[in-house]
């Protein structure tokens, strides 16, 4: 489990000193110096933390949030963690307006993480679902795939909505 | 449990190794090791890369239509536990993999069979086209069975070793 953590934390070592040296950069990618040319499409590793630019998959109104706190977590939130967000981009006539302040969880983080089995999950973007201080979605449909670790942390109504559960 | 084929090389990814992809549109990539996790974010295709298991069928390298594939076929429904089938499967586990070791070392032999004729042309070839690298051409005028008898010579004690030099 440590030698996991370590090699984990050895993949994510550049994302993460690259997160903290960019932390007013958000989730921006820096491409390494091997990569001029552009087929590295998907995204660096790294946690979700203060000013990560997160997409919202439910239909509460918000299209984009920026994540203000990552709850637990010293360098930041993973896959199924709740964080606090500001809401920077939404439809009109919505839920939720530009400016508001929730709680979300993260369904979809680019980071892996390990499984209890010993594998990792990696999604293809970093996505969250509204929700409020009790753990209720805000929303009332899920889009996209979501991992089953959302069942430990007992987000059982998101994984009801969800349509695909990875 | 749940012994999974790597999407990249086929291999058999067991429980606590490999990464699993997934993408926004659900489908899920596993991968055995981060070598062909690497491969697959370089956008290679499995099936041009020449150490896969998909390149392999594709090309005729390996067996593609067998009797013994199909009992590894994907089954969504979970069994209920019997043991005496647990054990009877266990055994017949064994079974079916030495029969398709054995017929997959057939199909392997079948493609190498035109080797050795093949072989031995190329070195007669040579040894005809290439011997002044060996031996002078004046001792081979002199001692003419250091070459490649056309006619049957009479094998005498001298000429024997002379024989084991060209080899």
């Amino acid at each position: 489990m440590a030698a996991s953590n370590s090699s984990k934390l050895f993949r994510a070592g550049r994302s993460i000193l690259g997160g903290f040296s960019n932390s007013y950069f958000g989730a921006s990618r820096w491409t390494s110096p091997l990569n001029h040319m552009e087929f590295l499409s998907q995204q660096q590793r790294a946690f979700i933390q203060m000013r990560t630019n997160l997409k919202v998959v439910d239909n509460s109104g918000a299209k984009r949030v920026m994540c203000i706190q990552a709850s637990k977590g010293r360098k930041g939130a993973r896959l199924g963690d709740t964080i606090v967000a500001s809401v920077k981009e939404a439809k009109v006539g919505g839920k939720v307006k530009k400016g508001d302040v929730h709680y979300a969880v993260v369904v979809r983080a680019a980071m892996q993480r390990g499984r209890c089995d010993g594998s990792e999950v990696k999604f293809d973007d970093n996505a969250v679902v509204l929700i409020n201080k009790q753990g209720e979605p805000i929303g009332t449909r899920v889009f996209g795939p979501v991992p089953h670790e959302l069942r430990k942390k007992k987000h059982l109504k998101i994984l009801s909505l969800a349509e695909h559960i990875a | 449990m749940r012994l999974e084929k790597c999407w990249f090389c086929s291999s058999t990814v067991y429980p606590g190794h490999g990464i699993q992809y997934v993408r926004n549109d659900a489908k899920i990539f596993r991968f055995c090791r981060s070598k062909c996790h690497k491969n697959f974010k370089m956008k290679r295709n499995p099936r041009k890369v020449k150490w896969t298991k998909a390149y392999r069928r594709l090309h005729g390298k390996d067996m593609t239509q067998d009797s013994t594939f199909e009992f590894e076929r994907k089954r969504n429904r979970p069994e209920r536990y019997d043991r005496n089938v647990t054990e009877n499967t266990l055994k017949a586990i064994k079974k079916i993999d030495k029969v398709r070791v054995d017929r997959e070392a057939r199909h392997h032999a079948k493609r190498m069979k035109g080797k050795k004729a093949q072989l031995l042309r190329e070195a007669t070839k040579e040894l005809e086209q290439s011997i002044h690298m060996v031996k002078a051409p004046a001792a081979l005028q002199q001692d003419p069975s250091l070459t490649l008898p056309k006619i049957k010579v009479k094998v005498t004690q001298e000429q024997t070793e002379g024989n084991g030099m060209v080899e």
